[in-house]
């Protein structure tokens, strides 16, 4: 049964769960209790399963430690305490273990320096991690520690650690921590099924304590942690949200007072400007941006435009090397820095010492991961966190408004687990397999405990054994193909190399393909390899803030000349930014509903009102002044707003939501195309599928090749100037979208993408169909990717239930796009839930810029996309001016 | 589509047919390549042989040829026999003579063929170590130049030509083709493209084929053959390799 605790113990009912010598030492170190350690103290002790959220910096980790030190500190008393591992603790950092490790032992060197500890057995702490050297790893094994700090890569080796697994017998505790980093990706998914294993060989469950920050649905995520007992039941589990208790004051910042009209340039440099305003008055801030490019071009302008030292400004981002992290980390702590810049990888509970203010620069995506991301600032967690997002554009600053106001009113987004997925499956079967020989009922009751398997069919299953088990090539290649062998109901182990290819290759992380780009013989950089496949000689692209030719490629490498464009001819297909979560989608189309009725009646289509709007003058009326002052949002962000709506409706008449779909069909003159501009405010996992079943459908119509342009707020199909589409159609379009097996559609359209070819070599080497090492030879990407196209051809031949073939379709559409809520959208549009509306448009109406630019969105060129901007704007200035006359 | 009285490609295959010998002739079919990449770590479905076997029995059926030569590169391995190329080979060469009838089996030696002999026991098949002089035919793999000074056309597989060309979206579509052109001296060149399932081919228009087929370092210029694609159950012609490269 999964459970709030809602009601806290009081201070002496959790202080008399603790040993007395550690609760001596806790009141003496401690003013009080943190709202986590008032459940867990207790909980713990009574050695219930438990989830606790709660933000960064309220001692969570403690509150779970204080509670396994105070338990092990008994048994030394006792004279129990052995060498061996009672608690495991996993993190998916690297860097948080050495933190945890320094943290454990601060407490520890404490209370063993009391006379009430002389003479006794000292509780140690190990960490073990891929980058623990082996005469540490032999010690271990020789005298385990009683608490490993571990990730979760690393247990799974353990559990096919001969040996070392002998020191797990006496398991009490496994302690999860960041768990929202973990519940929505396959490195969860991976360690779900490494808890399950571990129990299994235990033949009895250990105490589950689940740490993260905001997390949602709760429920869901304490599924995860614990799995599930038998058939129907999950394991008991107690949930303590104390998501709540930090105190937060942020807001939204408009950078200027009309961002719609005003230039490129003051937009910039008013960014800048804020930016500065804010680290001046601290003593450090913390500045996230999304994506590492956008973190380097932060960091470049402040310590250009503001004369910022090195010593003063750094970055700290995913691409650049551990030892430059760690330095910039040290820094932080000791208050050396005035500033740093990170794309996500300060979002983690890594120690960085105090910060005073964070600062989003343009939209997190999420209200969860813009309160995790304040939550990393103030001295401690009584301090008030302080948060601000700065926009950059109009409807970066809707998204980022609502997303705010929705945080303040306690709404969070939820998070998705990839279910049943066979690649990461398949690794653990092969691990499974070199314990012991299993029964595959067996093995199959075992899987299906796990959260992420709880519904996974028993012939995807046994689809995965045959697969393992080389049955998907003829009886005389099994020996060179199988790592399992399978009968009678049975499987276990094949093959001199299997264990080693398990070392070698386990875990659920991509390796990344990077193509050396160079000019002439000089290297320039890396660009990603499905960037590459679109590239066409005589294309220009940006790397490095420069503009580039593309003339050819051979293999890995890509051979470009200078050019003296303006802008580049192709755009960044794949977007470094985080889709929009669904949830927050639905609160913008919300928004949209209630503010753009309340505008409406403040604005008539008339000549006096544009060119009041024209002027700036155009005030809201009180409904809408209402609906503004409720939201944490800042003047220029509330003028901002009300213009951005007020043009929309003057020139198209309809505000589009959740509940009514805007269809644009309008025409790019400059460019010589046509646009049907679909208004589907439901984030990217959504129109990416909408928009690639309505381009299929239009294609079969014209017989034409559609391009297809999408965003979060919507998406757009194009064609060439000669294929004429009438109004129509378009209802026609929809008719046959309500009525199609979008299903079968998008698995037909998605296999002639590049991005199937790369998903499905991801989970080839995932299943280990394709290696990254073998026989401890590295092999490259490179070789790996030897034709991943025609290599999926030769998989097609054997079917589509095949599992890694299975596996890659499934990522495609329910992780990587939303296939769930895009039938839910069809189903209401069908039903009339969801209204659509059609107009015709000489030129794309307001609403629309933002995402008929995204093509030319590359984040490094910031500055043209807005010029394209201002131009569709003018036109629609233009546009609105000739009707008002 | 018929190159000249006496040759004809088979229509979207990678086989090309020459009447006077009532020939079939393809390339670098790499038999054995899953059995060697499951011996690197990679796990790569047979389909080959199975997609050769109907290629052939198409081109057998559409031609009626007696004779198949293949010009370099049977198998896959450079420096042994794997045992799955030794399976493979003797299905491919029995299924040829007892199921096609074909009762003239001709390998040209390819850079990959090292060891051929090894395969001889028990299967009939003639084999050239360099080139092979039929009619007015010259045939060799072409990883180095011919010897011979012989034959008014030559005909070599090792490049795996084919040409990479965008859509109107900037999608890229690769083609396999055969490229066919004079040579200086009047004679003719036919480079045959792989007919191995997995080998996509080199794109002539962006690479450098001389690197690769030294017959077009000094000898020919690429640029003046013709390529010719290999479509869905048709061969399209699309011009010159210098005109392509010229878009």
């Amino acid at each position: 049964m999964i459970d709030y605790y809602k009601k806290p113990f009081t201070a002496e009912e959790s202080l008399s769960a603790l040993n007395p010598v550690l609760r001596a030492w806790f009141e003496k170190k401690y003013k009080g209790l943190t709202p986590p350690q008032r459940y867990s103290f207790r909980l713990i002790k009574e050695e219930k399963n438990l989830l606790i959220t709660a933000p960064t910096g309220s001692g969570k980790t403690f509150s779970a430690f204080m509670s396994i030190l105070s338990s092990l500190f008994g048994m030394a008393q006792d004279g129990t305490l052995e060498d061996k591992i009672y608690c495991i603790y996993i993190s998916p950092l690297k860097a948080l273990n050495n933190d945890i490790y320094k943290n454990l032992n601060v407490p520890l060197d404490d209370v063993y320096s009391t006379p009430k500890a002389e003479g006794l057995k000292r509780i140690s702490v190990g960490v073990r991690t891929g980058d623990t050297p082996q005469s540490e790893r032999q010690k271990q094994l020789r005298t385990p520690p009683n608490i490993l700090v571990t990730t979760p890569e690393t247990l799974a080796i353990i559990l096919n650690s001969p040996r070392f697994i002998e020191n797990l017998k006496d398991i009490k505790y496994v302690v999860i921590d960041e768990l929202h980093e973990l519940a929505n990706n396959k490195r969860g998914v991976h360690l779900s099924l490494s808890l399950e294993r571990l129990t299994e060989y235990l033949e009895r469950d250990f105490v589950r304590i689940g740490l993260g920050a905001t997390l949602y649905p709760l429920e869901e995520a304490a599924k995860f942690l614990v799995g599930y007992k038998n058939e129907k039941e999950e394991r008991d589990c107690y949930i303590v949200d104390a998501t709540w208790d930090k105190k937060m004051d942020y807001q939204v910042m408009c950078p200027v007072k009309d961002i719609i009209n005003a230039s490129n340039d003051q937009i910039d440099k008013e960014i800048y400007k804020t930016l500065n305003s804010v680290i001046k008055k601290n003593e450090t801030t913390l500045i996230f941006t999304n994506t590492r490019s956008g973190t380097e071009r932060t960091v470049f302008n402040l310590t250009r435009r503001f004369r910022y030292g090195e010593e003063s400004v750094a970055a700290h981002h995913g691409s650049l090397s551990r030892e430059s992290r760690l330095e910039v980390e040290e820094l932080l702590k000791k208050g050396k820095l005035k500033c740093v810049v990170s794309s996500t990888s300060l979002e983690l509970g890594i120690d960085i010492g105090t910060i005073d203010d964070v600062v989003q620069l343009g939209s997190p995506k999420s209200m969860t991961r813009a309160i995790q991301r304040i939550g990393r600032s103030g001295h401690s967690f009584n301090d008030v966190a302080r948060g601000q997002i700065i926009v950059i554009n109009r409807d970066d600053l809707v998204e980022c408004s609502v997303m705010l106001y929705e945080a303040k009113r306690r709404h969070l987004d939820s998070f998705t687990t990839p279910m049943n997925a066979l690649d990461v499956l398949s690794q653990h079967i092969v691990g499974m397999s070199l314990n012991k020989k299993w029964k595959i009922d067996h093995a199959y009751e075992t899987v299906r405990k796990a959260y992420p398997y709880h519904g996974l069919d028993r012939k995807d299953f046994d689809r995965t054994i045959n697969y393992l088990a080389g049955a998907y090539v003829g009886l005389e290649s099994r020996r060179v193909y199988g790592k399992i062998w399978a009968e009678e109901g049975e499987f276990g182990r094949r093959g001199r190399f299997t264990k080693l290819i398990y070392y070698l290759n386990l875990g659920t992380i991509p390796d990344t393909v990077s193509v050396q780009v160079y000019e002439k013989s000089r290297w320039i950089g890396g660009i990603q390899e499905e960037f590459l496949a679109r590239l066409k000689p005589g294309d220009i692209f940006v790397l490095g803030g420069r503009l580039y030719r593309f003339d050819y490629s051979k293999g890995m490498n890509c051979y470009v000349s200078r050019a003296d464009a303006r802008m580049p001819t192709i755009p960044p297909w794949f977007s470094e930014q985080l889709p929009l979560t669904y949830e927050l989608a639905i609160d913008i189309g919300n928004f949209r509903e209630r503010f753009g009725e309340a505008v409406r009646r403040s604005v008539k289509n008339s000549k006096s009102v544009f060119s009041m709007l024209k002027k700036n003058r155009l005030e809201p009326n009180e409904d809408a002044k209402r609906i503004l002052d409720e939201m944490p949002i800042d003047a220029n962000a509330k003028h901002s707003i009300f213009q951005y709506f007020a043009e929309q409706l003057l020139f198209a008449g309809i505000i589009p939501n959740d509940r009514l779909i805007l269809i644009e069909k309008t025409a790019d003159k400059e460019k010589k195309r046509n646009m049907i501009i679909f208004h589907t405010l439901y984030g990217r996992r959504v129109n990416d599928a909408l928009s690639r079943v309505l381009a299929v459908l239009l294609g079969d119509i014209h017989e034409t090749d559609i391009g297809v342009a999408i965003n979060d707020n919507g998406f757009m199909l194009v064609t060439e100037s000669d294929v004429k589409i009438k109004k129509d159609e378009i209802n026609e379009l929809v008719q046959e979208l309500v009525s199609a097996d979008i299903a079968a559609m998008l698995r037909d359209n998605v296999r002639r993408t590049e991005m199937l070819k790369r998903r499905f070599r991801q989970c080839a080497a995932r299943a280990f169909m394709i290696l990254r090492n073998y026989k401890g030879r590295q092999i490259s990407v490179n070789r790996q990717q030897v034709n991943s196209g025609m290599l999926l051809g030769s998989v097609e031949e054997i079917g589509r239930d095949f599992p890694v073939l299975k596996e890659t379709y499934r990522e495609v559409l329910e992780d990587v796009m939303d296939l769930k809520r895009t039938k839910e959208i069809i189903a209401r549009i069908k039903k009339g839930e969801i209204d659509y509306r059609v107009i015709e448009t000489s030129a794309p109406s307001p609403f629309s810029h933002v995402l008929i630019t995204f093509g030319e969105a590359d984040v490094v060129m910031m500055k043209d996309r807005r010029k394209r901007l201002r131009e569709l704007h003018k036109q629609v200035l233009d546009q609105i001016k000739r009707y008002s006359r | 589509m018929r190159l000249d009285k006496d040759l004809e490609i088979v229509d979207g295959l990678p086989f090309l047919y020459v009447k006077s010998l009532d020939a079939l002739v393809c390339s670098d079919v790499h038999l054995g390549y899953e059995g060697v990449m499951a011996g690197k770590g990679v796990f790569v479905p047979k389909v080959n042989l199975k997609r050769i076997k109907e290629m052939t029995k198409k081109a057998v059926l559409l031609t009626g040829a007696k004779t198949m030569i293949v010009d370099g590169d049977i198998k896959n391995e450079f420096s042994e026999v794997h045992i799955e190329e030794f399976n493979e080979f003797r299905e491919f060469m029995r299924y040829l003579a007892e199921d096609l009838h074909v009762t003239r089996a001709v390998l040209v030696k390819g850079n990959h063929d090292n060891f051929i002999e090894r395969l001889k026991p028990g299967v009939k098949f003639e084999s050239f170590s360099e080139e092979a002089l039929l009619g007015r035919y010259l045939f060799f793999h072409g990883d180095e130049l011919p010897a011979s000074k012989k034959g008014s056309v030559l005909i070599m597989g090792h490049l795996h030509p084919s040409i990479a060309i965008y859509d109107k979206l900037g999608v890229k579509e690769k083609l396999r083709c055969f490229l066919y052109g004079k040579l200086p001296k009047g004679r003719e060149l036919i480079v045959l493209p792989a007919a191995n399932y997995f080998a996509e081919g080199v794109d002539t228009l962006r690479e450098d084929c001389g690197e690769i087929a030294p017959i077009f370092k000094d000898f020919a210029d690429v640029g003046d053959m013709r390529a010719l694609c290999i479509g869905e159950g048709e061969t399209l012609d699309f011009g010159t390799i210098r005109e392509l490269r010229s878009i």
